[in-house]
């Protein structure tokens, strides 16, 4: 965290929220939640750009709300209240792409559901919606956000380039290319993500 | 006791503020998908029948050149050189297929076949969509029914091969094609002669 005299800064604040989303508390290789949708839904760029912004928008949304009745929200039920707002954001997502991404949706479609239980959304709402304004919470939503999308990019480019020889559906590998099927189909994806949270952990210095 | 009075109105607040929210959603979106439903099906059913289509113009494309008819109580259609098409659905190996299958005139053998949903293992039993699987369905007679053989070892009539590393899917596809025309082949006859 940012030092004592950095905080009473509010921009510095505000910059030391993001910094932690996207770098030092990144959700996937630091706070390691939202595997499941990491390995499932990382095999092609454009599925990866649509689960990124899925989660994304429903952080935004869900910081929004919680951080906004922070005080109204009775604590013994804070829990379901976080369920019931999340839940009703990602059915607005689910149907939001199979009214005017339907192609998306068929790929992903199961998949958008289950951002219900991605646990990026009940951390970050437990840990830092709950307790902050909503400015500080959408800059925190946001770093969530973008730390997951990327991620989810960065693998989906490595796994379509070479599990289907393309990106974003243009060829990018020669014509004598052979695809590696195991890197299109999950098991590929436990190599990659291991690797990635391999070496994005030790740049961070996380396991010194 | 006020606490807890306090929690109920919260979620009952929260619960009826966020379902309303849905049904909105809901009642904004529905058109949208039912309609992408129905495209789905048109364009499944265009390519079946060997009808050139673009995207922009499916509709038309789908309601100059295609007759929609009724067999026992489910739609069918037919292309100007009279080609039958139905829909299929069936279980896979491992989630539904849906698809169109296109007959010849004379109902005795398959014109071509398209898929608009299966959920086979990427790269193996997924291939079942592929333009070069459904290929081998043409011209094969549907009489007595199809059969699923190895690879390359096509002989009857009726056989298609199968995909190597996949047979369990092909066989699927099959046996799908072969349970949906046992049950329409007859209300198709019925409705084509």
């Amino acid at each position: 965290m940012s030092s004592p005299a950095a905080l009473r800064r509010p921009g510095a604040q505000t910059w030391g929220t993001f910094l932690t989303g996207v770098w030092r508390d990144h959700p996937i290789f630091s706070q390691v939640l939202g595997i499941c949708s990491s390995l499932a839904v990382s095999n092609r760029v454009e599925n990866a750009i649509a689960m990124g912004a899925g989660v994304t928008f429903v952080l935004l949304a869900t910081a929004v709300f919680i951080a906004g009745l922070r005080k109204l929200i009775p604590g013994r039920v804070r829990m379901i209240a976080y369920m019931i707002i999340i839940a009703a954001f990602v059915i607005i997502v689910d149907r939001f792409l199979r009214a005017f991404f339907p192609p998306i949706s068929e790929q992903i479609g199961p998949y958008v559901g289950l951002i219900i239980t991605n646990c990026i959304l009940m951390g970050r709402a437990e840990a830092f919606f709950i307790t902050n304004t909503v400015p500080q919470s959408l800059v925190d939503g946001l770093a969530n956000g973008l730390g997951y999308t990327m991620t989810l990019v960065l693998i989906a480019i490595i796994r379509e380039a070479v599990g289907f020889g393309t990106i974003l559906g243009m060829r990018v590998m020669g014509a004598g290319w052979v695809n590696w099927v195991v890197l299109s189909m999950a098991p590929g994806a436990f190599f990659l993500v291991s690797l990635f949270i391999w070496i994005t952990r030790t740049l961070a210095g996380k396991d010194a | 006791m006020k606490d807890r009075l306090l929690m109920l109105l919260f979620v009952l607040v929260c619960g009826t503020v966020l379902t309303a929210a849905l049904v909105a959603v809901d009642a904004y979106t529905a058109p949208m998908i039912a309609r992408n439903e129905e495209l789905k099906l048109k364009r499944s059913v265009l390519a079946a029948l060997h009808i050139p289509f673009e995207e922009a113009t499916i509709e038309r494309t789908f309601a100059d050149n295609v007759t929609v008819g009724n067999a026992g109580g489910t739609p069918f259609y037919r292309n100007a050189e009279g080609i039958v098409a139905f829909a299929f659905t069936g279980s896979g190996l491992w989630g539904p297929v849906r698809g169109t299958l296109a007959l010849t005139p004379d109902l005795g053998k398959v014109s071509d076949l398209t898929i608009i949903h299966q959920e086979e293992t990427p790269g193996l039993g997924s291939r079942i969509a592929e333009r070069s699987h459904l290929d081998r369905f043409r011209g094969r007679s549907i009489l007595p029914a199809l059969a699923s053989v190895a690879a390359g070892k096509a002989a009857a009539d009726s056989d298609v091969d199968a995909i190597t590393g996949a047979t369990l899917s092909s066989n699927a596809l099959v046996g799908i094609l072969n349970a949906n025309l046992a049950a329409r082949l007859p209300e198709l006859k019925e409705a084509t002669r």
